[in-house]
């Protein structure tokens, strides 16, 4: 009876087939060209895909435990020694929980060490305590800090690569893929520090990253089903920041949202507001950032958060329609 | 490797005229710009010696040999006998030594790693010097590299949660390449450790967590020698010293006088050098 058993990960739904890693098998593919990489858990390794790098590279794989403020500092100490470490944990321990560590020992000395969270934002029913509302910024304040979320399981490789190809901090705010997508759909290549733009549109602008990018794509269809032409724009870098992109595009539609799944405060909203702001490039630009309203959450399913907190396509459609004033 | 500077045989006598040296050059230090640690540099001199020019492989005509021991302070305020250290054994120019604090110096009241080459790590944040000497030790196994990981550690700092997480991981990995160096003086910024709270006893708890355990008198020259040479010869596991100091040591109206940051006027400072000699004997 009990091989019959599900070993849980926190992920993985009971009953499902198991999907692939993207990143999980990435970082293995990246790891046979590069021997210098190391990867670190704490105690989360299914959780954060790392387990075929385990049984992969069982030499070059450390647990460390419960216990993520050594953890940092371990990699901080294995990157003074030339290795390459990969560190993985829930999002909100790696960048709330050791954001000291993070900022002395990899932000300051600019160390080679990529920082891997998984459960971004609203993503988890395992409550507040599991949600990284604030890994954005927190990690954008930090000097030296490279920020990248892939929009989605087609973008989570080729992510992995961008971060890699810099010789410096990078944090990486990824998320496990619920379906496996078709090969096809699969990009190789980020362009690392600059907006993607995946629909055009003159009417106005949504500026997404990470889960938000799918529901500002589904927003845009909605509102083209009533005559508004919507542009959506990939933000994956948050930092550094396309700030010539924004400024362009919001100029030139005159209307602008950003949406994220992390609280407006900090991230990609504000983000957004900066590069506006300091520009002063079109006083004129209409905007509002659309992502968790100051305001912390509890456990649930991510439909369902996503409802209640404002992230969901519709959310987006009644922001565009209110800045166009539609009626 | 004839450019490998060791002292492994540096005896007693060589050992005493550079802390007296290193402890001048400290007080000069604190009491140019009225900033520094003084009683707990004096007190960690000797400690501080030993490592450098008995123990620890380091090249002077290349800071940054690859192969070197890394020495990493987690007490980064001890910063003016760090400094004073480091210029004794050839490393820095005595004449740097008098920008210490001054604003645009490298010398900091907290060491960062804007000095430059043997600053392992920036560590003024208390509790965070053990996990990267701990990395540095973890890397050095996997790559079968020889260099030693030597970390210094203040008795208070070992209130750090984050401390214990390390001498878990530690032994728990049979790290024996690291060398930890506790300067138990018994003070923090309040006052008397034990006071502010109870860590007795430091050695078992170490033990428990399966470290080697040495516990010494950190004046003593020769036990400073015998504990470095059974960290050497310890495997599969970590080692602790424990070394007791004297805040103030060599300078007896100063002796355990219980100070965090003390202030050292012109005058106290030139009684101070007066005891300490004039360096030429």
């Amino acid at each position: 009876m009990s091989e019959n058993l599900h070993l849980g990960d926190f992920t993985q739904k009971v009953g499902t087939s198991p999907i692939p890693n993207y990143y999980g098998d990435a970082l293995v593919t990246l790891a046979k060209n590069d021997p210098k990489i190391v990867a670190l858990t704490g105690d989360l390794t299914p959780a954060t895909e790392c387990d075929l790098f385990r049984d992969t590279f069982p030499d070059r794989f450390f647990n460390l435990g419960i216990a993520e403020a050594n953890m940092i500092g371990v990699a901080a100490g294995m990157a003074r020694c030339g290795d390459v470490p990969f560190v993985h944990s829930f999002s909100v321990f790696l960048t709330r929980r050791a954001f000291d560590q993070v900022a002395m020992q990899v932000a300051y000395p600019r160390l080679n060490v990529k920082l891997a969270g998984f459960l971004p934002g609203l993503t988890t029913l395992l409550g507040v305590s599991h949600q990284s509302i604030d890994d954005f910024a927190l990690m954008r304040s930090l000097p030296n800090m490279t920020i990248i979320e892939p929009s989605g399981p087609s973008q989570m490789a080729a992510s992995l690569r961008a971060a890699a190809s810099i010789d410096g901090p990078v944090y990486l705010r990824m998320h496990r893929a619920t379906e496996t997508i078709s090969a096809a759909k699969i990009e190789h290549k980020i362009e690392l520090g600059k907006g993607q733009m995946l629909s055009n549109g003159n009417d106005a602008i949504i500026f997404a990253c990470g889960h938000m990018v799918a529901e500002a794509l589904g927003a845009a269809k909605l509102l083209k089903k009533i005559g508004i032409s919507v542009a959506v724009a990939n933000m994956h870098t948050l930092k550094p920041f396309d700030t010539d992109f924004v400024v362009e595009h919001a100029t030139r539609t005159g209307v602008a949202i950003s949406a994220e799944n992390h609280s407006i405060i900090g991230g990609l909203g504000s983000a957004v507001s900066e590069a506006l702001a300091e520009r002063h490039a079109n006083t004129n630009v209409k905007f509002k950032r659309l992502g968790i309203m100051d305001t912390f959450a509890e456990g649930a399913s991510t439909p369902y958060l996503f409802n209640k907190y404002g992230l969901s396509a519709k959310h987006i459609f009644s922001a565009v329609s209110d800045l166009l004033e539609i009626k | 490797m004839e450019n490998v500077h060791r002292y492994n045989s540096a005896n007693e006598i060589s050992l005493k005229v550079w802390a007296k040296s290193i402890r001048r050059n400290l007080v000069r230090m604190v009491a140019r710009n009225g900033q520094g640690y003084i009683q707990q540099g004096l007190g960690a001199a000797d400690l501080f010696t030993y490592l450098y020019f008995s123990e620890a492989r380091m090249d002077v005509n290349d800071p940054t040999w690859e192969e070197r021991d890394r020495i990493f302070l987690s007490t980064a305020h001890n910063s003016a006998l760090f400094h004073a250290t480091l210029a004794e054994r050839g490393f820095l120019e005595d004449a740097e030594l008098e920008t210490y604090t001054k604003d645009g110096s490298k010398l900091e009241i907290n060491v960062s790693e804007r000095l430059g080459a043997l600053v392992e790590a920036t560590c003024g944040s208390l509790g965070q010097g053990l996990s990267v000497a701990v990395g540095v030790a973890q890397s050095a196994k996997r790559q079968n590299r020889h260099f030693r990981s030597y970390v210094v550690l203040g008795d208070g700092e070992l209130q750090e949660g984050q401390v214990w997480e390390a001498a878990m991981y530690a032994a728990s990995n049979k790290l024996d390449n690291i060398c930890l160096i506790v300067d138990l003086n018994n003070l923090q910024v309040e006052g008397n450790t034990q006071n502010v709270m109870i860590m007795d006893p430091i050695d078992d708890k170490f033990s428990a967590f399966g470290w080697e355990v040495l516990s010494i008198d950190g004046h003593n020259f020769n036990a400073l020698g015998d504990a470095f040479q059974k960290a050497r010869c310890t495997f599969h596991k970590p080692t602790v010293i424990l070394a007791q100091t004297i805040v103030g040591k060599g300078v007896p109206f100063l002796e355990n006088k219980m100070s965090h940051n003390m202030v050292l006027p012109a005058d106290v400072a030139a009684q101070c050098l007066s005891i300490l000699g004039s360096g030429h004997e």
